[in-house]
């Protein structure tokens, strides 16, 4: 018998759909889960247009906190990203627009040289997009000189779906279904 | 007993800007250790290349401090006029902890230039 494939956010290792066509996902938006069934998955490439350029930044400084609309998607579709910084760089990842990702009681963790450098598979730095949810970035030079670039790349999977209007998060859940966070979970 | 091993380090390599010593025996920062993380990064020097076109052979010196709070990191070496020298991991001190400052280095002889790469451990 074939096993079954271990699939599930967040997985250590190289990136991996988290989970098959056919199957059930919750995906966290607006303070509560809404139930599709995935159609269809295919590759979003590590690739130059994946690219994304907070552009100059001063010496120590921030920049604004921007939205990161590359990453938006069709309606009714959902992308897994990950993530890593080109430059030397420390990003905030915000999903909505004042809500920190990876964050701890007093400090948000932050995508830098060094996160690449220790997971270079990306995977504790996984996000969720759905359709035009964008995510947002903040990014901080780290160094002491002013950079002309601040670039971060992405790459994951393209889900798209169809809802399933029978399962509801408050009333009715499906018995079986994958946890997709593509906001925050405040 | 077993016997106990210091991991390798894992920083990020970066560079300093080829400088051109301003001035001879006075020591000038070669590289700038990165400050603008939440804590300061700890710097390794990992390579040191020279090359000496002054006319004159020099001593240099790669230290932390500026003035008379220079301190060697490494000993003087010397860089022999129209030659190229580099030293790298092989040939420098195995550092696993680093400097928390910046590199500064010194020449006999104003005009030698240097650049150090160096592994910076932070976060």
């Amino acid at each position: 018998m074939p096993a079954l494939p271990q699939l599930y956010p967040y997985k250590a290792g190289p990136i991996e759909p988290i989970v098959l066509p056919g199957e059930t996902v919750g995906v966290w938006v607006n303070k509560r889960y809404t139930f599709f069934e995935v159609l269809y998955i295919e590759g979003i490439t590590r690739s130059d247009p994946l690219e994304f350029d907070f552009g100059a930044i001063a010496a120590q400084a921030l920049t604004a906190v921007l939205p990161l609309a590359l990453l938006d998607m069709p309606n009714a579709e959902f992308a897994q990203y990950r993530a890593a910084v080109i430059d030397d760089i420390s990003v905030i990842l915000y999903q909505g627009r004042a809500d920190q990702r990876h964050k701890l009681g007093s400090r948000v963790a932050t995508y830098t040289k060094y996160t690449d450098l220790l997971d270079p598979d990306g995977h504790s730095g996984e996000f969720y997009v759905f359709e035009q949810e964008h995510a947002f970035g903040q990014a901080g030079n780290q160094t002491d000189y002013p950079i002309t670039t601040a670039r971060m790349v992405f790459w994951g999977f393209r889900y798209v779906l169809q809802e399933l209007k029978q399962w509801t998060w408050l009333s009715k859940l499906p018995t079986v279904w994958t946890r997709v966070p593509a906001t925050a979970h405040l | 007993m077993a016997t106990t091993y210091v991991k390798p380090a894992k920083g990020i390599r970066k560079v300093s800007a080829i400088i051109a010593v301003a001035a001879a025996n006075t020591p000038e920062v070669l590289y700038q250790r990165t400050t603008g993380g939440t804590n300061p990064r700890t710097v390794i020097l990992r390579k040191l290349m020279i090359y000496n076109n002054t006319g004159a052979n020099a001593v240099v010196t790669v230290g932390v401090g500026l003035g008379v709070a220079f301190a060697a990191i490494i000993p003087p070496v010397y860089s022999t006029n129209l030659f190229d020298n580099e030293w790298t991991e092989d040939d420098l001190p195995v550092d696993e902890v680093g400097v928390d400052d910046d590199l500064t280095v010194q020449a006999t002889v104003a005009g030698v230039q240097v650049q150090a790469e160096v592994e910076e451990i932070g976060s």
